[in-house]
């Protein structure tokens, strides 16, 4: 039955993949503008614009350019993006998404690693002694901090620590070869911003959670046959939250891969989202498409792990009814 | 040397004018880049360049489609690294005086239908092998070839064709006079490339070659060793990048995070030096206007282009956005910096909101819309004046705001109301023609006068100074009040940089010295 | 996966009971109570800003206004100035005043969001309440939609539909909002409609012989509107920090409209100078947003803190 569960889960996941390859192909198909047109600039002719179309195959009816373009996709062939396709030389997107690839992950889980510990142990706490002074300062920090627009946050942080003090620098320029000590300063202000907005949603997540459970009445059974509240939070209320908490972490985690565009913009953090961005006011629709491809794909794996996550913690979950 | 001190002192207090500064170095032996630097950094002074370091260059734009191939640059971030990289024939200095580049020299028949031009031996390009005629021609054609993708392809629409006479003389030949030919040749466009290449990442004869290009991210370069000229070369080499966002852009120049911060906002020139870091305003013909289509309406009535003319509170624009980095504009684009073609007999449109009333309810409109991206500093803030002020006497001006990204192709030129930023050309007739030669490829009003083609055309030829003079007036006379150009200000070109960095020239055709920084710039200590 | 969230969602395994109407009476505590005071304050300020404001929110004030008695400047700075007799909370990078801007803003800033958080709970509830009562079949299909419209980032989603709109107006921007944010609606609304439907006092309903319109307007509508109610007041809040996202990116309200996220983002340089400009927009995002959250803890702690896991979207 667990295997069946977690199978069904896969095709889930595999059926909603296919949905949004569809929704994508049409969404940058509603996107304005002949691509060849704009590849072309101020220099479309007619004749060259539908030479172009032709080349690009933009000239065949949508279902085929879908039809091809998935086959296309599923062989890793992610298309040529515009990028210097005027001089008969457009680069593979699949070249130019390497290194943003790479970028974006390794943002990702340095966060990751900093902010999921950090606010598990933050929320735990919180939950462990509510109403009390520490439990009110978490909560209202980390509600302030989820009230003000993420721009500000970002701007503020530069201010103090790199305008102001001078401690690190206000953008990041990789030079690629950085390691440990050098990498963690070069990044810290992306990182200290994001730890920060991830942070407060996990807390305040985590907190409620385990609050929840506490309320549900096996555990005030618990409580009221005297077993110790530190005990029941950890042995019992947490091991029973881990399918929601898994939840929030793996949604911060999809956000942190394609929803940082704010953040990446700041501070000129060449990641994916930004790629994004730039390949959607540039009509670079092949790139939009893989983009979104790779946000799509990564947030329904992510969930998808968080299924198995909760199905796993929990031993009635195996046999649903 | 004491001369030049000495007319640095003039300079400043302003007993010599820039044109006369720079003659007088010319006199002195001085290459108008040193003259430059000279003249636009006090520090420079004292200041000796020192060899070694390298520099972070933070330019306003850039994307996945950032290119390495000259004939497709758009945007400063491309103009720098093809000036890295590349040279071309011809060269224009501070003063807007041509000068031998790859072309060791150049000659033209009478009617300037045919140039001829002998090419520089010994130039060897970055992936080795020297430069020929050969190259040349073929770096040439690729703008005139069918389909091109050149942006200055209209540029050469009278090229018959370029010929290689032998190993270092190649022949132009057009189907029209063209006294402009050899400006056209400084474009950033016209580099010269390594014959059937199309490995960009190879890169040309210039100072720099390239280590490593990520579209949309940065490009790094070195010192090319190999390079034919002295200029210096201080730098080891530097890191070319861009920051999208202004306010990013301004926090990395106060952070000392990049040596160099392109297009800074005139409000932050007095933080910028506040935090130690040194700014270049140099004065320029530069401006950010208003094109109102002629061949459609709202456009085509005058009397609404004249209201919005009236409307303009331009001192207060030059006192409050440019903080007096600018001039007033007048309406047409030939400012003081274009020298002698300049009108100054032309009176100057004041901010008066009465005619502007008048003229408008004339014009029968009560509502316009205006397409507005930051196209330039100062031209959102303008419109919004200009909305506020319209407001006032009873219009309604909608703004619509688009993204600075793709404005070029999607709203320039199409929609019936829009803003516009045109750079200095080398010459008023350059400016004015590809901007208002009847029916030229950007000619952003569709305003075609007749008058106006006659007059491009004969002023090129005429070599009278007075009537010269007189038949730029009549051009700017022309374009102020017929065509659909609203010009508020003319701003200068301002740029932030670390005061460590030294040597900027004083061309005003681009950003940081008409984009041409590379070879020259040292940085000290 | 919504589906999987729901079926084997934590929240069946401890009860015994099926959900029954909140009966709890919600007793506001004093953080609670000062939340609807700022809403309720807001609200006043919604209807009428614009009529007690100073200024208008696009006028650019004259310098005449800024000269200081006895000096000699006929032209002194109008922009960032600070707070004064002039301009109460200051001016902006314009030279406007930033009170007028904040008292015109409400109207803009909650309105859309408003609006696009009613639009969102249109189309999310209606889709999702059919889902929960609908044949398997159709509930399979909005929800793999519905999955595929929820991976998608929605900053992502917003910058393609407006630039498939080519820069559009507030309308527009209500409606993608109000798009973008159904998709997380329609989740919980069919994840708690699934709940009550198959409930002790809803299988009553259908012995008796109900139709499936009364089981839907009396029995699953009421159930589901209170955690509903205060999930709106979540989706409230992120619209308004969602729609200033786009405004950094300049795709919000157009100038010389003034919303609280864009007055943010156009004064972020005024930071350096030590300006108010861009945190009083700030604040008042923030008033609104923290009341909000104030009224939901109420709210939650009243019906059970259930509210908590099914935010999780």
């Amino acid at each position: 039955m667990l295997w069946r569960a977690i199978l069904g889960r896969f095709g889930i996941s595999l059926v909603t993949l296919w949905v949004v390859s569809i929704l994508i192909f049409i969404g940058t198909n509603l996107l304005p503008g002949d691509v060849a047109q704009i590849i072309l600039g101020q220099m479309a002719t007619p004749e060259s614009t539908a030479a172009l179309r032709a080349k690009l195959g933009l000239d065949k009816p949508p279902i085929q350019q879908y039809l091809v373009w998935l086959q296309n996709v599923a062989m890793g062939d992610l298309g040529i993006s515009k990028a210097g396709l005027g001089a008969g030389l457009g680069t593979p997107i699949v070249e130019m998404l390497g290194p943003r690839v790479y970028n974006t992950a390794r943002l990702t889980l340095l966060v990751a690693g900093i902010a999921i510990p950090v606010s598990l142990f933050l929320g735990l706490i919180a939950a462990m002694h509510p109403g009390t002074r520490l439990d009110r300062s978490i909560t209202f920090a980390t509600l302030n901090l989820i009230s003000v627009p993420d721009f500000l946050v970002a701007t503020a942080l530069v201010l103090i620590f790199a305008v102001g003090l001078g401690w690190l620098p206000s953008i990041v320029f990789l030079r690629g070869d950085e390691t440990g000590w050098v990498l963690i300063k070069t990044l810290a202000m992306p990182i200290l911003t994001l730890v920060i907005l991830v942070s407060s949603q996990i807390i305040r997540m985590t907190r409620a959670t385990v609050l929840n459970v506490m309320s549900s009445p096996y555990i005030e059974m618990a409580i009221l046959k005297g077993v110790p509240r530190k005990r029941i939070i950890l042995r019992h209320a947490l091991f029973n939250a881990v399918g929601p908490i898994v939840n929030v972490i793996a949604l911060n985690l999809a956000w942190l891969v394609g929803g940082v565009v704010v953040v990446e913009q700041i501070f000129s953090y060449p990641g994916l989202a930004k790629l994004m961005i730039e390949a959607v006011l540039m009509r670079d629709m092949p790139l939009v498409q893989a983009c979104a491809m790779i946000f799509c794909a990564t947030y329904i794996v992510l969930i998808f792990i968080a299924d198995i996550a909760s199905i796993l913690s929990n031993p009635r979950l195996r046999h649903p009814k | 040397m004491k001369e030049v001190k000495t007319f640095q002192q003039m300079y400043r207090d302003g007993h010599v004018n820039r044109r006369e500064f720079l003659a007088a170095m010319g006199a002195l032996g001085i290459t108008a880049t040193t003259a430059g630097s000279l003249l636009s950094s006090a520090s420079a002074l004292a200041a000796s360049p020192t060899r070694g370091g390298s520099v972070i260059f933070a330019s306003n734009l850039h994307g996945p489609d950032d290119t390495l191939d000259p004939i497709l640059g758009t945007s400063t971030i491309d103009y720098t690294r093809a000036n890295c990289m590349y040279n071309g024939l011809i060269q224009v200095w501070d003063d807007m005086s041509l000068h031998p580049e790859l072309a060791e020299e150049w000659s033209v028949n009478d009617n300037a239908t045919q140039y001829t031009f002998k090419i520089r031996k010994g130039v060897e390009f970055h992936g080795g092998g020297e430069l020929t005629a050969k190259d040349v021609v073929y770096s040439m054609n690729r703008h005139i070839a069918s389909g091109s993708p050149s942006s200055i392809k209209s540029f050469f629409s009278n090229v018959i064709e370029w010929r290689a006479l032998d190993n270092y003389t190649v022949k132009l030949n057009l189907s029209s006079p063209d006294a402009d030919m050899p400006v056209k040749l400084t474009q950033p466009q016209a580099k010269i490339v390594k014959a059937n290449t199309h490995n960009w990442w190879e890169g040309g004869t210039g100072p720099y070659t390239l280590d490593s290009f990520q579209a949309g991210v940065k490009s790094e370069h070195s010192r090319n060793n190999n390079y034919w000229r002295d200029t210096g070369q201080w730098l080891d080499g530097m890191e070319i990048t861009a920051i999208t966002d202004p306010d990013a852009r301004l926090n990395a120049l106060l952070a000392g995070s990049v040596d160099m911060a392109t297009l800074m906002n005139a409000r932050h020139i007095k933080k910028i030096e506040a935090a130690g870091k040194s700014v270049l305003s140099i004065p320029s013909g530069l401006y950010g206007g208003i094109c109102c289509l002629k061949n459609t309406a709202p456009g085509d009535n005058d009397d609404l282009v004249q209201g919005f003319r009236y409307i303009q509170d331009r001192e207060r624009i030059v006192r409050k956005f440019l903080r007096g980095q600018g001039t007033v504009g007048n309406d047409h684009p030939i400012n003081v910096s274009y020298g002698a073609d300049h009108c100054h007999e032309l009176p100057q449109i004041p901010y008066d909101p009465d005619k502007a009333k008048y003229h408008l309810n004339k014009s029968g409109y009560s509502e316009a819309e205006l397409y507005v991206a930051p196209v330039i500093g100062f031209i959102e803030e303008a419109c919004l004046l200009m909305q506020a002020n319209l407001k006032k006497i009873g219009f309604n001006l909608k703004l619509k705001r688009v993204p600075t990204d793709g404005y070029w192709g999607a709203v320039w030129m199409k929609e019936p109301l829009n803003v516009v930023t045109w750079n200095m050309r080398p010459t008023a007739n350059a400016m004015m023609a590809i901007q208002f030669g009847p029916n030229g490829n950007w000619n952003d009003t569709f305003w075609n006068s007749d008058r106006m083609g006659v007059l491009l055309k004969d002023s090129l030829a005429e070599t009278d100074p007075g009537k010269r003079h007189e038949m730029h007036c009549e051009m700017q006379k022309l374009v102020s009040t017929q065509s659909g150009m609203v010009i508020p200000a003319h701003t200068n070109i301002i740029d932030g940089h670390n005061p460590q960095v030294q040597g900027f020239s004083n061309c005003p055709l681009g950003q940081f010295g008409g984009n041409g920084w590379a070879e020259f710039i040292w940085k000290t200590g | 996966m919504s589906e999987s969230q729901q079926e084997t969602g934590p929240s069946t395994q401890f009860e015994e009971l099926p959900d029954a109407p909140p009966k709890r009476k919600i007793r506001l505590s004093w953080p609670g109570k000062i939340g609807v005071s700022v809403l309720i304050f807001w609200a006043i300020i919604v209807a009428i800003g614009p009529m007690i404001a100073p200024y208008h929110e696009a006028d650019i004030l004259d310098e005449e206004l800024f000269i200081v008695p006895g000096s000699d400047e006929m032209y002194p700075d109008t922009d960032f100035q600070p707070p004064s007799k002039i301009v109460l909370l200051g001016s902006d990078y314009l030279g406007r005043d930033t009170l007028s801007r904040i008292l015109f803003g409400a109207r803009t800033t909650i309105g859309i969001s408003f609006l696009a958080t009613l639009l969102a709970y249109l189309i999310g509830v209606t889709l999702g309440i059919a889902a929960a009562v609908g044949s398997k079949a159709l509930d399979m299909s909005l929800s793999r939609v519905n999955d595929a419209l929820l991976s998608i980032p929605s900053i992502m989603f917003a910058l393609v539909l407006i630039a498939a709109l080519d820069s559009p107006g507030i309308f527009w921007l209500i409606i993608i909002a109000g798009f973008i944010y159904a998709a997380s609606v329609f989740r919980i609304a069919r994840s708690l409609g699934q709940e009550v439907i198959v409930s002790d006092f809803v299988e009553a309903a259908k012995v008796r012989g109900e139709g499936l319109w009364w089981i839907i307007t009396r029995e699953v509508l009421p159930n589901i509107a209170m955690p509903l109610a205060t999930d709106f007041g979540l989706r409230f809040v992120w619209v308004i920090l969602f729609i200033s996202s786009l405004s950094f990116l300049g795709l919000g309200v157009q100038p010389p409209m003034s919303d609280w996220g864009s007055m943010v983002k156009e004064n972020l340089s005024g930071l350096v100078y030590g300006s108010v400009a861009p945190l009083m927009p700030a604040l008042a995002i923030a008033t609104l947003t923290i009341s909000v959250n104030m009224i939901v803890d109420d709210i939650s702690a009243a019906t059970g803190g259930k509210l908590a896991k099914r935010m999780i979207s």
